[in-house]
């Protein structure tokens, strides 16, 4: 336990913010941060954006808060985190990336923490603005959002040891995968009703004959 | 416990004896779009009050029947397409004064076919679109006493053979829809043109068309036809403008006039007298019945708006033919309810096809049917009419006390939150109108509420405000200061 989560590793999310290339490389190679921080990032980061949905003023918001569900928006976050670490890491494998899945899960996971840092003040100030002052609001998230981009592009990009180019490209290639994936799982799912359909109707058939 | 038993049981007595339209069954949904366009249903704005065929007026069955119109002295005047002839009821619409099949042209004894149109001016003028007479015919009561059932109708004129350069050779006038302003010219929806609608002078002479519609192509489209051939393209359909469906007018000489938006989006248009569109349209920017209509099948899609009534104060109602509703906004392009249906009950729908308005009540009249199916209004409905008047009228603090009663009946109306806010905001209330507002979700409203509030805040407190900055500088400079001394005190 306390390897996992020892004062270094709390510490180490400023490190992250300041000089990310460093600390990619650390955490990849010195074996730096840890797997289950990043998922608490995450779903600090879930929880985070579950409140700005559902508390930022309707001034700015667009979403009916009554339509939102705390644990579906979670299930989502996680659901997509996974989906990215998992298809960047089937893809980087098979493009002599050094990363291990570990790492990647840790990157990503690290590198939300600028997007959980803006998104709480950014919904306090969305109930001091009106409209025509919105620019204020969308700007703040945008510095959230792009930080974490960066963040998220150097880590994949350090922890792979690859140029810019080969992990755009890898990027690219990590989407398709990702929705490789959500296909053979619905293929997966629809094959498995199916199977269960047969298999039950040949239960039922038995009983009643017998 | 008991206290909350006793509040409860008498909130259910209150609301037993306040609201009667609650146990009325109609026939259809009554609803309203909310700011996030989720369909919210509402009390019943009208309930279905009569179903009136030729049989029970003593005419003899409508048959196919395509148009309505009230006269000045409230006669109901039906277009009895399938029978060639102008049926004339009493206001009250329980019996038949008049029977118009013949009418007397230079000497001859002259007759309609299929008239699918008619209008009264002002002045008691009966106009006709005869057709497949492919005419006008204008007539008048000859004795001009309004009150007497006899019927003299005399011609006052044809209108027919538009002449203009603007016409092709094989141009047609098959005029479907009309209608008359008081200067008497008449705005005439021709079948099958997309130029808009023909205005004819008070002498019966083409002026030219109003309200040309422009085509809408998307970037789809334009991506297919980029890539098409020139034989693809020839056995491909025009992309053409869509045609109007239905016309009335206001006092004032504004015309309204309904097309059917492929698209959903803006099926109404108010031409001024120079052909400008000048309708309003309210914040969710939308004018074309329906805003949800992922349904598949005969009843998904997009409205489509086959008639319109102007009642009174700036609101009309658009009549949609697809599911057979009624939509009514006020003159601000504020949806303020839907009802109606199409089925086979009482006071629904199978194919609607014009729309009047006589004295507080919704008459509809039904091709397939053959019958007109009137709608009384409701407490609700009656509401709400009231209140859009009051603000129509410029009287938005009486108005207050009509949305704070609709308020009651339906507190999910956020026309009648937005209302309130505005009467508070007129009234320098920035607190009220900001809570209102915020019901009724209107964004533009509550940032002025909000901005007001803001700046008397800051403006009380800005004594406090300014001696907080000048005490936080003096406190760093005295800090900044100490810490110099206390740094050379240790060198």
């Amino acid at each position: 336990m306390t390897k996992y989560f020892s004062k270094d590793c709390l510490y180490y999310f400023r490190r992250v913010m300041t000089n990310p290339i460093d600390s990619f490389y650390e955490i990849r190679y010195r074996d730096y941060g840890s797997v289950p921080i990043a998922l608490i990032c995450v779903a600090i980061f879930g929880l985070t954006f579950t409140i700005n949905r559902i508390f930022a003023h309707f001034v700015v918001n667009d979403v009916n808060p009554l339509t939102v569900n705390g644990l579906t928006e979670m299930r989502v976050v996680f659901l997509m985190f996974f989906l990215f670490c998992v298809g960047n890491w089937s893809i980087t494998c098979l493009m002599n990336g050094e990363g291990r899945l570990k790492d990647i899960m840790t990157v990503v996971g690290y590198s939300l923490v600028p997007l959980i840092v803006i998104l709480i003040p950014v919904t306090l100030i969305s109930h001091v603005i009106a409209a025509g002052e919105e620019v204020f609001y969308y700007f703040a998230i945008a510095i959230g959002i792009g930080w974490s981009a960066i963040l998220v592009l150097l880590g994949i990009m350090t922890v792979h040891n690859y140029s810019l180019a080969k992990t755009l490209i890898t990027l690219f290639l990590t989407f398709v995968s990702m929705f490789i994936l959500i296909f053979i799982a619905l293929l997966m799912y629809s094959l498995i009703n199916q199977l269960y359909v047969f298999l039950y109707s040949v239960y039922t058939e038995l009983v009643f004959r017998f | 416990m008991r206290k909350l038993l006793y509040f409860s049981v008498i909130m259910l007595l209150v609301f037993s004896m306040t609201v009667p339209v609650a146990a009325v069954v109609v026939p259809y949904e009554s609803y309203n779009y909310d700011y996030w366009e989720d369909m919210v249903f509402t009390p019943a704005p009208y309930i279905p009050a009569r179903n009136i065929s030729g049989a029970t007026v003593g005419a003899g069955s409508f048959s196919r029947p395509n148009d309505l119109a009230i006269g000045p002295n409230g006669r109901v005047y039906v277009a009895d397409t399938g029978n060639n002839r102008i049926v004339i009821l009493n206001p009250e619409m329980t019996e038949t004064v008049g029977i118009i099949e013949t009418f007397d042209n230079d000497g001859t004894l002259d007759r309609f076919n299929e008239p699918f149109g008619l209008t009264v001016s002002p002045e008691n003028l009966l106009y006709i679109a005869d057709t497949m007479n492919e005419r006008i015919v204008v007539l008048k009561d000859r004795d001009d006493d309004l009150s007497d059932d006899d019927f003299n109708m005399e011609l006052v004129k044809i209108v027919r053979d538009p002449q203009s350069e603007m016409f092709d050779s094989n141009f047609a006038f098959v005029p479907m829809k009309l209608t008359v302003d008081f200067a008497g010219r008449i705005y005439v929806v021709p079948r099958g043109s997309v130029e808009g609608i023909m205005v004819f002078d008070p002498n019966g002479d083409f002026t030219g068309y109003v309200g040309t519609i422009n085509v809408q192509i998307s970037p789809w489209q334009i991506f297919w036809r980029s890539i098409s051939t020139r034989a693809q393209l020839d056995r491909g359909f025009l992309i053409i403008p869509t045609e109007f469906t239905g016309v009335d007018i206001d006092p004032d000489g504004f015309v309204y006039a309904t097309n059917i938006d492929p698209v959903g989006e803006k099926a109404v248009r108010r031409l001024n007298p120079t052909g400008e569109d000048v309708i309003r349209t309210g914040e969710n920017q939308n004018l074309g019945g329906d805003l949800v209509n992922d349904d598949m099948g005969l009843y998904g899609g997009p409205s489509v708006i086959v008639d319109v009534v102007y009642r009174e104060r700036g609101i009309y109602s658009l009549l949609d033919s697809k599911r057979g509703r009624i939509f009514t906004y006020d003159h601000e392009g504020n949806l303020l309810y839907i009802f109606g249906g199409r089925g086979s009950q009482v006071g629904t729908f199978r194919q609607p096809v014009a729309i009047e308005y006589l004295g507080g009540c919704i008459a509809v009249l039904d091709a397939t049917y053959n019958e007109i199916i009137t709608f009384d209004v409701t407490l609700y409905g009656s509401l709400i009419n009231e209140a859009v008047g009051l603000r129509y009228d410029g009287d938005e603090s009486q108005a207050v006390e009509k949305w704070h009663e609709v308020l009651v009946l339906n507190g999910n109306l956020e026309l009648a939150n937005v209302g309130i806010g505005k009467a508070y905001l007129t009234a320098g209330d920035n607190v009220n109108a900001m809570k209102y507002l915020e019901l009724g979700k209107n964004r533009t409203f509550y940032s002025i509420a909000y901005q007001r509030y803001r700046n008397e805040i800051l403006k009380e407190n800005m004594p406090y405000i300014f001696t907080g900055i000048v005490v936080i500088i003096a406190a760093l400079v005295v800090f900044m200061y100490m810490r110099k001394g206390k740094e050379k005190g240790d060198s």
